[in-house]
Formats: C-alpha cells, sequence, structure tokens
C-alpha cells in the first residue's frame, strides 16, 4: 500500500475549462466528463488517469480500462464506504491491472480496508501521521476470515 | 457451542491491540473526536450520558459459563463509578434484544483493558455498533427446539466469520442487521431485520434460505420483503453480498433518518430485487474470486462439529433413562413448569429460561454477582452453555429432567424463576433516558411501574401471553412496533410522555404476521401508563370469547375501543397538548 505524497505526485488534475477538450499530455487526470470528450483521439503512449466520483459506475468504463494508467477513487467522508464496492468491481469483476488510488477524507486506520478492497495507494488527509499508518497496516499480521483482493481465499482454505 | 481455534484468538487479541492503538492516539490528541467515533463505535463504544457504553458481541446469542464469569468479573472491577446515586455506582450488564451485552458505566480510559479482559475469553465488541453488519441473531433455542427444520447455528457462524471486518462493507449507510431463523416459529423476529434469513428444505431435503431484505423499526416501520424463495447454502455469501453491494453503493447518506435498507427497498420496489439478482449474476459469472464465496461441504461440517451434542450428555443419554420426575406439588411450580420449562428436541432434556424480570431490577439486567450464580447453574444444569434470548432472559439449553426440581430450588433462590415468561411482565425494554444519551424518556421507571402493577401471578397467568414492549424513543430498540402493547417515550417540550400502540407483531405463529402497532390516542404522562396499561387489559379481558388469546381480542376489537378505555385515564390537563 504505497502512501502518494502530493508534492512529488507526478499526476495532476486536468485544467478544466467549460467545453474545451483537454490536450493529451503525460500525467494527467480526466475526470468522467472529460474523458468521454477525449478518449477517442487520446494517444495510446500518452499515460492517463481518471478521477471517479464515489456515484460512477465502473462498468462504464469497462472497455477503456486496459488504457488506463490511474483510477483515482474519492471518499468525500472517510465514514462514506461507496469507493470500496467501485474498487472492488474494478479489480474483481473488470480486471482492471492498472493503479488504484484513494484520495479525499483518508485516514490512517482505512488503510487495511483499502488494500483488501484492491487499491494500491492512498493519498492520506495532509494531518495524518505516517508512523500511525505504518502501523494501521500491521496489526492483523494473521490475516482475516473472508477472502479478498490480496488474498483471495478464506481463512478456511488457507494453510 | 462454537469453540475459537488459535486463530480466532490471535483474531480478536489483533483487534484488541489495534483499538488500544486507537484509544491512545485518540487519548494523546492525534485523533481526533470526529475520526475515533466511528472506530470506537465498531468495537462497541458508545459515549452515553453518564459513561461511555459498551456493548459486547454474543454471536448468535451462544454464551459459555466461562465467558459470563469474565464479564461479570468486567462488572466488578471496570463497571464502577464511584460517586453518583446508588443507582449509578454500575456493576451490573444489560442483555439486549439483539442478544448482546451493554455495560454501562466503563470510563473510556479503561476501554483497551477491557477488550484485552474479553479477548481472554474469546469475546470482543466488534461491529456490535456503527454503520455494518452487526452481531448476527438467531433464535435462543436453535438446535433444541423440536420444532427446528435446520439447526442456523453452523450457518450463523459462517455468517460471523464472513461478516467480521469485511473490507468492503465496513461503512455502509447504516447499519445493518442480520436475523436467522431454522424453525417453523420465528422466534428471531426476522421480519424486522434488515436481512432475515429462514432456513428451509426443499421437497429434496436439500437445506437453503428463503431470504428477506427492508425491515427495521425506528421511524418508519417497515416488514421485509422477499428477495429468493430459495438459495442453496452453497450460495447464501453470495447472495448477502449481492444485496449489501447494492445497499452499499445506492443506499441514501444524504439523510441519516432514511439511510436504512427498509427505505431503499421501499423506494424501489421490485426494481431492488432486480438490481440484487442481477448483481448476484453478475458475480457468480463474472467476479474474480466468487467461487470463494461457495461455502464447501466440509466447512460447513467442519463447522457444524461444533455444535454436537455436548459429550458427557451423549453418555448419560445413552444411559436407560430413570422414573420421570415426580410433579411438583407447589401451584408455583408448575407454574414455572408451565412458563419458563421448555421442550426440547431430544425428549430426556429441557430448555429452561432464567426470567431476568422481575421486581427491583430492570428487564434484562443482571449485576455481576448475579452472572456469576448463573454462570454457575450453567455448569451444574448445562453442560457449561447458556443463550441470550431475544426477550432479553437468559436461557439454559441442555437440562435434564431429573434435574428440573433441584435447578427449580435453585433458580428461585437466585430470584430468576418468576414464571412469567411470555406473559405481561415479560416485558422487552431498553435501557431508556435514564443511561441512553439518545432517549427521550426514561424506560425503567415505567418498566418498574408495571412490574408492580400486574405483581399477580394468577391475574397475569389467566391474561395469557401479551407482548409489551417499551422504547425510549423512536429509535425503539425496545421493539414497541412489534408489541401486543407499545410504548413509546417522546418528548414534549422537554417533559417526558409515552405514546401507546396495539396490535404490532414480532412474527411469531401466535402474534399473527409481522407488523407494527396502531397508535391509540395522545401521549400519557409518566404516572399513568400503568393505568393505562391496567385499562387495555381489562378491556381486552371482558372482550374476549372463551380461549382467545389477547392479540387476538385485541386485533378484533381494533384501536377505538382501547383508545376509548385509555381516554378516562387522560386525566391531566396538560395530556391533551400534542397528538
Amino acid at each position: 500500500m504505497r502512501r502518494v505524497d502530493p508534492a512529488t505526485d507526478p499526476w495532476r488534475r486536468a485544467p478544466s475549462p467549460a467545453g474545451v477538450p483537454v490536450t493529451p499530455a503525460a500525467g494527467l487526470l480526466l475526470d468522467e466528463a472529460q474523458w468521454q470528450q477525449a478518449r477517442e483521439r487520446w494517444p495510446l503512449g500518452v499515460a492517463v488517469g481518471l478521477w471517479l466520483t464515489n456515484t460512477a459506475e465502473p462498468q462504464r468504463l469497462a472497455d477503456d480500462l486496459p488504457r488506463l494508467a490511474l483510477l483515482v477513487l474519492s471518499f468525500p467522508k472517510w465514514t462514506d464506504g461507496r469507493a470500496y464496492s467501485q474498487a472492488r468491481l474494478l479489480r474483481a469483476r473488470l480486471g482492471y491491472r492498472g493503479e488504484l488510488r484513494a484520495e479525499g477524507d483518508v485516514i490512517a486506520d482505512m488503510l487495511p480496508l483499502l488494500a483488501r478492497t484492491g487499491f494500491d495507494s492512498a493519498v492520506l488527509r495532509a494531518d495524518q501521521s505516517a508512523a500511525a499508518a505504518e502501523r494501521a497496516l500491521g496489526f492483523f499480521d494473521c490475516g482475516h476470515y473472508q477472502g479478498d483482493l490480496r488474498e483471495p481465499r478464506p481463512r478456511y482454505a488457507r494453510p | 457451542m462454537y469453540a475459537y481455534t488459535d486463530f480466532d484468538r490471535r483474531f480478536v487479541r489483533a483487534r484488541a491491540a489495534q483499538y488500544r492503538d486507537q484509544l491512545e492516539r485518540h487519548l494523546r490528541g492525534e485523533l481526533s473526536a470526529d475520526d475515533f467515533r466511528p472506530l470506537r463505535l465498531q468495537n462497541g463504544w458508545y459515549v452515553q450520558r453518564h459513561a461511555p457504553m459498551l456493548r459486547v458481541a454474543i454471536p448468535y446469542g451462544e454464551l459459555s459459563a466461562r465467558q459470563l464469569r469474565q464479564l461479570a468479573h468486567i462488572a466488578d472491577t471496570h463497571d464502577r463509578q464511584d460517586a453518583g446515586l446508588p443507582t449509578e455506582r454500575g456493576g451490573f450488564g444489560h442483555f439486549t434484544t439483539r442478544q448482546n451485552l451493554q455495560f454501562n458505566w466503563i470510563p473510556l480510559e479503561r476501554s483497551a483493558d477491557v477488550m484485552d479482559a474479553l479477548a481472554e475469553v474469546d469475546m470482543h465488541g466488534i461491529q456490535t455498533s456503527g454503520n455494518c453488519i452487526r452481531n448476527i441473531t438467531t433464535d435462543a433455542f436453535a438446535g433444541i427446539a423440536p420444532d427446528e427444520e435446520v439447526d442456523p447455528r453452523p450457518y450463523c457462524e459462517i455468517l460471523r466469520q464472513w461478516s467480521t471486518l469485511h473490507p468492503e462493507f465496513a461503512f455502509l449507510p447504516r447499519k445493518f442487521k442480520v436475523a436467522v431463523s431454522g424453525a417453523r416459529e420465528d422466534r428471531a423476529a426476522i421480519a424486522w431485520h434488515d436481512i432475515g434469513l429462514q432456513l428451509r428444505r426443499d421437497e429434496a431435503g436439500r437445506v437453503g434460505f428463503e431470504v428477506f431484505a427492508g425491515g427495521g423499526m425506528g421511524r418508519t416501520p417497515m416488514v421485509a420483503a422477499r428477495m429468493h424463495p430459495f438459495v442453496p447454502w452453497q450460495q447464501i455469501l453470495l447472495f448477502i453480498e449481492a444485496i449489501l453491494r447494492v445497499y452499499n453503493r445506492l443506499g441514501r447518506r444524504d439523510n441519516l433518518h432514511k439511510a436504512r435498507i427498509k427505505i431503499l427497498v421501499r423506494a424501489e420496489g421490485q426494481r431492488f430485487v432486480d438490481a440484487v439478482h442481477e448483481e448476484y449474476r453478475a458475480m457468480v459469472e463474472r467476479d474474480l474470486g466468487a467461487s470463494a464465496l461457495v461455502i464447501p461441504d466440509h466447512e460447513l461440517e467442519r463447522v457444524s462439529a461444533h455444535f454436537r451434542l455436548p459429550g458427557r450428555l451423549r453418555e448419560r443419554l445413552d444411559r436407560p433413562a430413570g422414573p420421570p420426575a415426580a410433579v411438583p406439588p407447589e401451584p408455583a411450580d408448575r407454574r414455572w413448569l408451565e412458563r419458563c420449562v421448555h421442550p426440547h428436541r431430544v425428549p430426556a432434556l429441557r430448555a429452561v429460561t432464567l426470567s431476568l424480570k422481575r421486581a427491583g431490577l430492570p428487564p434484562g439486567d443482571v449485576t455481576g454477582g448475579q452472572m456469576r450464580a448463573a454462570a454457575d447453574l450453567a455448569e451444574r444444569f448445562s453442560e457449561g452453555e447458556l443463550r441470550v434470548s431475544h426477550d432479553q432472559n437468559l436461557v439454559l439449553p441442555w437440562v435434564h429432567q431429573d434435574e428440573l426440581p433441584a435447578l427449580w430450588a435453585a433458580a428461585r433462590a437466585l430470584g430468576v424463576a418468576t414464571p412469567n415468561v411470555g406473559l405481561l411482565t415479560d416485558m422487552i425494554a431498553c435501557p431508556g433516558g435514564d443511561l441512553c444519551a439518545l432517549a427521550n424518556a426514561r424506560s425503567i421507571p415505567i418498566a418498574a411501574a408495571i412490574t408492580e402493577r400486574f405483581a399477580d401471578l394468577d391475574e397475569l397467568h389467566d391474561l395469557g401471553e401479551v407482548d409489551l414492549h417499551i422504547s425510549g424513543c423512536i429509535n425503539s430498540c425496545g421493539h414497541h412496533h412489534s408489541g401486543h402493547i407499545g410504548i413509546l417515550g417522546v418528548d414534549k417540550d422537554g417533559s417526558e410522555w409515552y405514546q401507546l400502540t396495539v396490535g404490532g407483531s414480532d412474527g411469531t405463529r401466535a402474534s399473527g404476521p409481522a407488523g407494527p402497532g396502531r397508535v391509540i390516542g395522545p401521549a400519557l404522562a409518566a404516572d399513568e401508563v400503568p393505568d393505562a396499561i391496567e385499562a387495555i387489559v381489562e378491556a381486552v379481558r371482558g372482550a374476549r370469547e372463551p380461549g382467545e388469546r389477547f392479540v387476538d381480542t385485541v386485533r378484533r376489537l381494533g384501536a377505538a375501543p382501547l383508545r376509548a378505555a385509555t381516554d378516562a385515564i387522560r386525566q391531566q390537563p396538560s395530556a391533551g397538548a400534542g397528538a
């Protein structure tokens, strides 16, 4: 579970002047509307990422997933758990293989849940301590009962 | 009962360590009160009127004597206040309708120590609160009831394991309660749950679940709708995940009062059912890892092995039976046999309810000393096992018929042999405004006044079975909606009032199809409530036909005459305020 430092992160939200299509460039994060407008002519060699609201329907992106290097799922409030289901659908149903990142009101205590639902990176809320985040990932070395995106086997099926 | 494996133990200890880290960060000021709240809630820690409240999980209501002793130890050593009124010093626990136990007086600073103490006896507070999948509940007579089709306990345990720290469903729109019944009589009120599961066998004898969703109480009481007539047991986790995923994605999060799944089920109707079935199909056909949700035979077998008849008891039953125990001579003894002793699927055994509805203590409350004494009874008479019932009593599930006289004497000495199980004073009640920060009104004094008013056992027995349910606010923890008589505490201009309903049902055959009662008239003042209950009882008694049950007379009469009966009580001028 990689913790992303916004200061050094190469990805940035695409500028969005009304109605103007985004000019393809490496490291741009587009929202769904921008992507729909740009997808036809986005060059294969230019890495692109999408930023999704937590009400977005992952199925709509099914055909585009192989072209996406990064998907950012958002947590407007950390107790709003919709993005966990989006993440699971993207990984387990739609076979998304690129980076899956959590952003927004993300606290250290969410990291185990994020890791287990298929996220591989997170931008923690600015006030979160790195030490607490490190510890948060270490409590359940014994594993969990049910399978997840990291360990698909439930406890009873593991040695 | 289920015996923890080494993994289960490591898991609860890991959870206790995680909680300690969160508590310490909070106490150091590194974790704000707002961020700490959802974390402590998912470990059972509320902050209440006087102190934090801890809700300890008792999975599907099964409790060992050893665990109950540890709960007694926690009551005695941690659930303590040095100051305040005599009733505010703690030292007791409260059994809830969801088969859990609550402590009310533990200082938050000691909460991590208490989690460690619970982990020592394979207990915890995981998911007893918060917007997640709560403790799975079932019939207190699971595995022993003569009318049982399928023992629900192995399935409850599989559901417990599957739901525990499920990463996708830890932050749902709202709390989520699952109840399972495996008997012909529904003693788990499944229709009132977010998901209700009825175990059945089809014509070929295969086991599956009739699945309901969208039941709930609160300010919008709703009875669950059927989602599927028969999901084979192997597939049940897939089907439940389908329901939860649809709910997690589409349930309302803009309004706390409209966030339960019942609102989604009602708003979407058949579209919700279709969405669940579509999600289920997609999981089966497309999802990587979906096969890991199919329960294999060997896993059901492994878990079921925990729930076989206790070994010592098997040996005893193999020996030839002695002569049947003499019929107790005293009428009070016969009443106890009639009300507190229940038939068992093993002919020589009985289940015995220890009534926690007695004068002097709130419904469902037990002191540390009483917990210890109940643990002794469980060890002496019931293979060290107890059940917590939905009606807030304790049940001893493995009592040999020969030992009924000795148990009767011991239970009477302990004050838990009141032969009122199923009768009017065997009421369900929440802790109410004495302890709960949400409550609009107190429940405990109302319960006490009614207990006192209906102390005459002849009268109680003559009246027959009555479900009386008391909630201190519309959150409905005391299930007032499903009571034959429901009492709801309401706040009017800062004072306590009580609204009565009649004719509700929890869904048992005796009570009729599950449904909320009807409000009868304006709310009453606290001191009018016992008179009003008595007026209802007298009106029903006067109108009932021979052999007619209380609730049937109530239904036949309808709300109007019962309202009229209570109108005579509404004498105080201020009682007319509001509707």
